[in-house]
């Protein structure tokens, strides 16, 4: 005997062949599924954030012991102010918070760039030559054609220009590379909406 | 044969796709069980973990939504039992606006569901969604509980038993964060130089290419990259740990083997198309200069 899947399944795999179905031509279902998520995917942030965030972070502790924490009103302010922009009399108010944000994560970003990405990728650059690892030189002929490649400053000459071309070589391997795992990333969605069909909806109806 | 060829060039794109959908489908019907190989950048991910210390805590970070989640659930519910078996402590929070916490508090109960053992705020703790992951970041290196004042389900930090002790990043022996799009590259960026705090990452296989550079300049302890790297991992669970041939050996349930199945059929597929098309348009173009 089968046993139906429950309703919340039958709606996931309708949505699910709604959206499988653009692959033949466009359709209502499609446009209808599509509506949807990006409809009910705006809702979940507005919701979480309020939930997870907003009411934790700022709502709650104010709300228990303002003396202590008086100084949320701060940033809880700041973001009142970005809101500021749909009032067109007083909209630049919220040019102020917006600078702030964008300084807080421009401080944030450089000290991550330089100090997480750059210095330790120089460094990694910078071995013995020859090394214990034999790829070590291709590291190092790739890493400075590549960047020979994207020097724009004055005009390639003969040798720089041979060099740049081995550049290009470098980045189309890792091109290569890049577009076969991101095939396999886009397989792996398909794997899954057809596990979701076949093992959460057709085989609990066949009553497998 | 002219015209075969011919006939090959105005193909329907459409019979292409039903093609990749069989080729898909028919795997998760029948599992064919091929062989996965393991890489280095998930031995290590995998032989970190194992090397901990019981009762050290990991951080498992869901930084990915649903739209990836046959990549990374994999990852997840695999380092999750891990630490079940190696009796490490989990603290678990999402980092990633759409679903991130479902994913993780459902992740969380399979695992839990599993393991009836392991009691909640002392073995593991669920610290919910907070939105500004940088941010976020930035304060769990000196305050955890100023990032999270409260678990998914609003008791205080200071109540929890197990954060006793866990006031910083710093006192974090593991982050791992399963990660689609920036937010897994600033545990590696931001926190790894800031705290120092180890980082094994395990991305969608799109954004895999990427953290091989971090991982050759040892600022990742290992990967786990997209479905194939799942694979791998679960294949070095059961070796290592052959009670988990309950979750792994299954054919019913879904698994990154299992799906690497359908990904090693469907390559093969797109490659023979590739192969024929190339074939028929050089042929084709061959005689028409004739």
């Amino acid at each position: 005997m089968s046993h139906l899947p429950p309703i919340g399944v039958w709606i996931a795999a309708f949505l699910t062949l709604s959206a499988l179905s653009f692959l033949y031509k466009d359709n209502p279902f499609f446009r209808f599924a599509e509506s949807l998520f990006a409809g009910v995917s705006l809702g979940y942030y507005v919701g979480i954030t309020l939930d997870q965030t907003l009411v934790p972070n700022l709502i709650e502790p104010m709300q228990q012991d303002f003396g202590k924490h008086w100084d949320l009103l701060v940033p809880g302010l700041l973001g009142v102010l970005l809101y500021m922009r749909y009032f067109p009399r007083i909209g630049w108010v919220s040019r102020y918070a917006l600078a702030i944000y964008v300084t807080y994560y421009i401080g944030l970003d450089f000290t991550r760039r330089l100090h997480g990405e750059a210095m330790p990728q120089i460094a990694r650059v910078i071995v013995a030559l020859p090394g214990p690892n034999p790829l070590a030189f291709v590291f190092v002929v790739g890493v400075l054609s590549v960047l020979v490649y994207f020097f724009f400053s004055m005009e390639q000459g003969p040798v720089t220009r041979r060099i740049s071309r081995l550049g290009i070589w470098f980045l189309m391997i890792s091109f290569g590379a890049a577009f076969g795992f991101t095939v396999m990333g886009r397989v792996a969605l398909l794997i899954g909406r057809l596990n979701f069909l076949i093992l959460d909806w057709i085989y609990p109806i066949l009553g497998i | 044969m002219r015209a075969f060829l011919e006939r090959l060039l105005r193909l329907d794109r459409r019979w292409i796709f039903l093609f990749v959908l069989l080729s898909v489908a028919i795997p998760i019907v029948i599992p064919l069980g091929l062989p996965v190989t393991t890489t280095e950048s998930t031995r290590k991910a995998f032989e970190f973990i194992e090397a901990m210390k019981p009762g050290d805590t990991v951080l498992i970070s869901f930084d990915y939504g649903p739209s990836s989640a046959p990549e990374n659930d994999p990852m997840a519910e695999a380092v999750m039992r891990q630490c079940a078996i190696r009796k490490l402590r989990f603290i678990v929070i999402a980092l990633y606006p759409l679903g991130g916490l479902n994913l993780a508090s459902n992740a969380v109960a399979k695992v839990v569901a599993e393991y009836p053992d392991l009691k909640y705020g002392v073995d593991y703790v669920n610290l919910g969604y907070k939105d500004g992951a940088s941010a976020v970041m930035r304060r769990m290196g000196d305050d955890i509980a100023g990032a999270f004042p409260t678990d998914e389900a609003g008791t205080p930090l200071a109540q929890i038993p197990m954060m006793k002790g866990i006031a910083s990043l710093r006192q974090v022996q593991l982050v791992f964060t399963v990660a689609t799009g920036i937010i897994g590259e600033w545990w590696i960026t931001q926190v790894h130089p800031q705290v120092g705090t180890p980082i094994i990452i395990g991305p969608t296989a799109v954004s895999a290419p990427k953290y091989y550079a971090f991982l050759n300049s040892g600022q990742l302890e290992g990967m786990l990259g997209g479905m194939k790297g799942a694979a791998e991992y679960e294949k070095l669970m059961r070796a290592a740990h052959p009670e988990m041939e309950r979750f792994y050996g299954s054919t019913r349930d879904f698994t990154a083997t299992k799906g690497m199945d359908g990904q090693t059929v469907m390559h093969t597929v797109v490659l023979l198309f590739i192969l024929l098309g190339n074939l028929a348009f050089f042929l084709t173009q061959k005689r028409a200069v004739r």
